[in-house]
């Protein structure tokens, strides 16, 4: 783990071994992330669902039904792909804000680098 | 923050495509290996062929007719469902990950984890039992899958069972409950609370409560979805989605069997016969005591058998804690066993391994006295189960 601008880094894995659809559960001290490759995009999120605990590193990645004024009250199918769905009771989250659909709560997102060619998650 | 000496484990994972199971034990495991953890309500794989062997003649033949109907790709399991979700297939998107149907191995598995002590066994395949119009083929299936758990998972260190039997067929039932009562394994009877009509207080059924009682064997009311359109006693036909059917039925259903079976001064006539509600959460119990307390006032000449008011009686039933509410704050758990006085009537339940199962993180999230959340692991559970540690 290195520190820079009072922020640490920990390396979790090289490039060439962390694929596009790979993830990674990774536990810093007490704490659990859950890493993902999505398209070569890297997002990571807080590793515990705040519902029963159950590993987000788990969980499926897939769209949405959303319904609102942008979608004149209709349903429609979003997020196709980055919503993580809790793989216990199927909350889901918007790996891009961490944002949980359908409830006034947000899990912590964090920052990922590519770092001397390791992929690299800012804590 | 992290701190630079926090250390760091970096572990490739898979998308879990079953419902993930236990792995909050993990999180808990040394805070739980004090406490005798007994598990109410456990499901295996009850599917209908492994009833075929013990089913002859004719209704062996209806067996294999309907291991012959390939429904939703999923031949074999297919009394739940073709009753249960078809007509919302699809409303939730395929959001939940698939049921995973647990073998005798997962149950090992889980078991030998060594924190789950005593897992209670319920029927899944036959919970609809209750809403199968002939009362014969019920009977059947009931004694069939009856014959075949005790087969196959009496003698198994720590699984009792529960007995399933169809109320349509009270002799039937009596006599299912006098063959099995001997089997120490067999800790309960199971009757379903949904299709049962009249409801379950009816003096029809208190043949099934006197032999229970005499067999000292505790009855527990298993809830399901209501999911037959007009099913007695909730009609769900008219909601749009399983999330109204689900969150609903359950509790509602259970709700009216309680107070037909305690109106009906079931438990005057039966004193030393125990009852549990499973799988309808628990926030409801202090609302049914009270709301029937306010009627009372008013209509207790329509009920001469009761010596008391409907609380008193409904406060000595058991509770499974499936599917556990999570309430706002750590400490409202604590306030509503207060409600309904249930600190030795609360049994904690998971529904392992069905899609809505609760993680043992469910009930270790909210603040509890040790004693009480010792009696609710575990405690209370042998008290109403009766078996022996």
């Amino acid at each position: 783990m290195k520190e820079r601008n009072g922020k640490r880094r920990v390396a979790v894995a090289p490039v060439d071994e962390f694929p596009p659809g790979a993830r990674l559960e990774i536990k810093v001290g007490n704490r659990s992330i859950a890493v993902f490759n999505v398209k070569g995009e890297y997002f990571a999120i807080f590793g515990l669902c705040p519902h029963q605990s159950a590993p987000l590193s788990r969980g499926r990645l897939q769209g949405t039904v959303v319904c609102n004024e942008h979608t004149n009250w209709e349903k429609e199918w979003a997020h196709d792909g980055e919503v993580l769905v809790c793989p216990g009771h199927a909350m889901e989250f918007d790996l891009r804000t961490g944002k949980a659909f359908g409830y006034g709560m947000k899990l912590r997102t964090y920052d990922v680098i590519v770092e001397d060619d390791w992929v690299t998650v800012i804590l | 923050m992290a701190n630079s000496k926090d250390s760091i484990d970096v572990k490739r994972v898979e998308a879990a495509f079953n419902p993930v199971q236990d792995q909050d034990l993990d999180i808990y495991g040394e805070e739980l290996k004090k406490y005798t953890i007994v598990d109410v309500d456990v499901h295996v794989d009850d599917t209908l062929q492994n009833m075929l062997p013990y089913m002859d003649g004719h209704f062996g033949k209806r067996l294999e007719a309907v291991l012959a109907a390939d429904f939703m790709g999923e031949p074999h399991n297919s009394l739940r469902n073709m009753i249960a979700h078809v007509s919302w297939l699809g409303a939730a998107y395929d959001k939940h990950p698939r049921a995973k149907l647990a073998t005798k191995e997962d149950l090992l598995e889980r078991m030998e984890y060594g924190i789950i002590d005593y897992s209670i066994l319920f029927p899944s395949e036959l919970l609809p039992i209750g809403y199968l119009p002939d009362p014969k083929w019920a009977a059947a299936l009931a004694s069939a899958y009856n014959e075949y758990m005790v087969d196959a998972y009496s003698n198994v260190a720590g699984v009792k069972l529960a007995i399933v039997v169809s109320p349509k067929s009270v002799e039937h039932a009596v006599s299912e409950i006098e063959k099995h009562a001997s089997n120490d394994d067999v800790v309960t009877v199971s009757i379903p609370d949904v299709g049962v009509n009249p409801p379950l207080g009816d003096e029809k059924y208190w043949p099934i409560y006197e032999a229970a009682e005499a067999c000292n064997l505790p009855v527990s009311l298993h809830g399901i979805e209501a999911l037959i359109h007009d099913n007695y006693p909730l009609r769900v036909s008219h909601f749009p989605t399983l999330m109204q059917v689900h969150s609903m039925g359950f509790p509602f259903t259970s709700m009216l069997q309680v107070m037909s079976v305690v109106c009906e001064g079931v438990p005057v006539r039966y004193p030393n016969l125990k009852f549990c509600v499973m799988e309808a959460g628990i926030t409801w119990v202090p609302f049914i005591m009270h709301r029937l307390d306010t009627a009372y006032r008013q209509y207790r000449t329509e009920l001469p058998a009761l010596e008391a008011q409907p609380s008193e009686y409904i406060s000595k039933w058991y509770w499974g804690t499936h599917e556990l509410e999570k309430l706002p704050k750590k400490g409202d758990l604590s306030k509503l066993l207060d409600l309904y006085q249930g600190h030795n009537t609360t049994m904690w339940a998971s529904d392992w391994p069905h899609l809505e199962r609760d993680l043992i993180a469910g009930l270790m999230y909210y603040d509890l006295d040790d004693d009480v959340r010792a009696k609710i692991l575990g405690k209370n559970a042998i008290d109403f189960y009766g078996f022996t540690t």
